[in-house]
């Protein structure tokens, strides 16, 4: 009785099989891997953007690099198993296009820069101190190295330093060692 | 460091200004090519095996019928031989290197295995240059030592038969420092352009674990 029923469990195993793999034509499943792709790139797309601001001087270096981020999770989306977020995942490819991969410099024409960071303002949170001492903040961030961007990046993200190791490919200890010597640049920057 | 402590505050609780870019803006990004530089090292990297390859079959006949006659035929065809098989190891490492090459890779893994793809290139290029270096020299030390021989080659030659044995060796030498002379500089340059910021960027990572 047993043998049967597990016999005919095994066989509707089998057709269920058969038929999510029969039916489904090879179009579909590239559309449903595109639809995933840019649905979660489009919920996620502020972190990408925030990458762009820091890396980047002007709108159309902004969107050039948002372009060349968005080619490159593309082509490595096939292999992102979600065994991770796909946020966390974004975080490493996105910052290995604007180190590495990115090739700055070939645009000629040079659009109006960016004055800093811009947040989003309600009325009774404004504090011009506080706006300009943003403002003062990110801008030495912005001149930071490329390596140094990205551990401040992740530091602002609130990521631990064991994310930012793992992303980075350092040692947990020197990413520390690291973020403190940086907070001292930033210090001297600001106070010099 | 009070500071960076506001700005991470306000970068965790508030949203920042960027363009909302909706699904429809998305979905031509995913067709359009990708510019990055390791599209550029690929096809440097190909262009510079493809030269070097080619090169060897501009070898002019005059300067085979200058081998020949000098004896030197059976050694060309021998070093043929090893330079191919030179060449196809080189284009196997090259092109396990540059599959290793991806965006889901640590930072460093990702320039260290951009670094390594282009270091294979760089073997490659030395050892074509390095190999032209070396048989420029043994060739003419071998025509000076065997000058009459050669004499009698450049008489037979309408081109060259006014040309005096030492002349001839002394062009063939100065005519060769200044192609590799050239080769290294063009290469140096090039080589300089792609990888500068890359290898600027490694070296701090690596100060990092020092």
């Amino acid at each position: 009785m047993l043998c049967k029923r597990l016999y005919f469990y095994e066989i509707c195993n089998i057709t269920k099989f058969v038929a999510t793999n029969y039916t489904v034509n090879p179009l579909t499943l590239t559309e449903e891997l595109e639809h995933s792709f840019v649905t979660q790139l489009e919920e996620n797309q502020n972190i990408v953007h925030k990458i762009c601001r820091l890396y980047t001087n002007d709108q159309e270096a902004h969107n050039d690099l948002f372009q060349e981020i968005t080619i490159q999770l593309w082509k490595a989306f096939p292999k992102f198993r979600g065994d991770s977020k796909f946020s966390t995942w974004m975080y490493r490819v996105a910052l290995n296009t604007a180190i590495t991969l990115y090739r700055k410099g070939k645009r000629k024409i040079q659009t109006q820069d960016y004055e800093g960071v811009s947040f989003k303002i309600t009325a009774e949170e404004y504090d011009p101190t506080v706006e300009e001492q943003l403002k003062l903040m990110y801008s030495a961030v912005k001149t930071l190295n490329d390596i140094d961007k990205a551990l401040v990046f992740l530091y602002l993200e609130n990521k631990n330093y064991r994310e930012i190791s793992e992303t980075l490919g350092i040692s947990e200890v020197n990413a520390r060692v690291k973020m403190n010597r940086i907070k001292e640049k930033l210090r001297n920057i600001l106070n010099p | 460091m009070d500071e960076l402590e506001v700005l991470k505050k306000q970068w965790q609780s508030r949203e920042q200004e960027f363009p909302k870019l909706t699904a429809k803006d998305i979905y031509p990004m995913l067709l359009k090519k990708s510019s990055s530089i390791v599209k550029w090292i690929f096809i440097i990297s190909i262009a510079e095996i493809a030269l070097w390859t080619v090169l060897y079959f501009l070898i002019p006949e005059s300067s085979k019928k200058f081998q020949e006659g000098m004896g030197l035929s059976t050694l060309f065809t021998a070093l043929n031989i090893v330079n191919y098989a030179v060449v196809f190891v080189f284009i196997y490492f090259f092109y396990k290197n540059h599959q290793k090459i991806q965006a889901t890779n640590t930072v460093k893994k990702l320039m260290e295995n951009i670094l390594k793809t282009r270091k294979t290139v760089h073997y490659f290029v030395y050892y074509n240059i390095g190999m032209a270096a070396i048989l420029m020299f043994i060739t003419n030390l071998y025509y000076y030592f065997n000058k009459e021989q050669l004499y009698q080659i450049l008489n037979s030659d309408d081109l060259f038969a006014a040309v005096p044995a030492e002349t001839f060796i002394l062009f063939n030498v100065i005519g060769g420092i200044i192609i590799i002379a050239f080769l290294i500089l063009f290469y140096w340059l090039l080589y300089g352009l792609l990888l500068r910021r890359l290898k600027k960027n490694y070296k701090r990572l690596k100060k990092i674990e020092d």
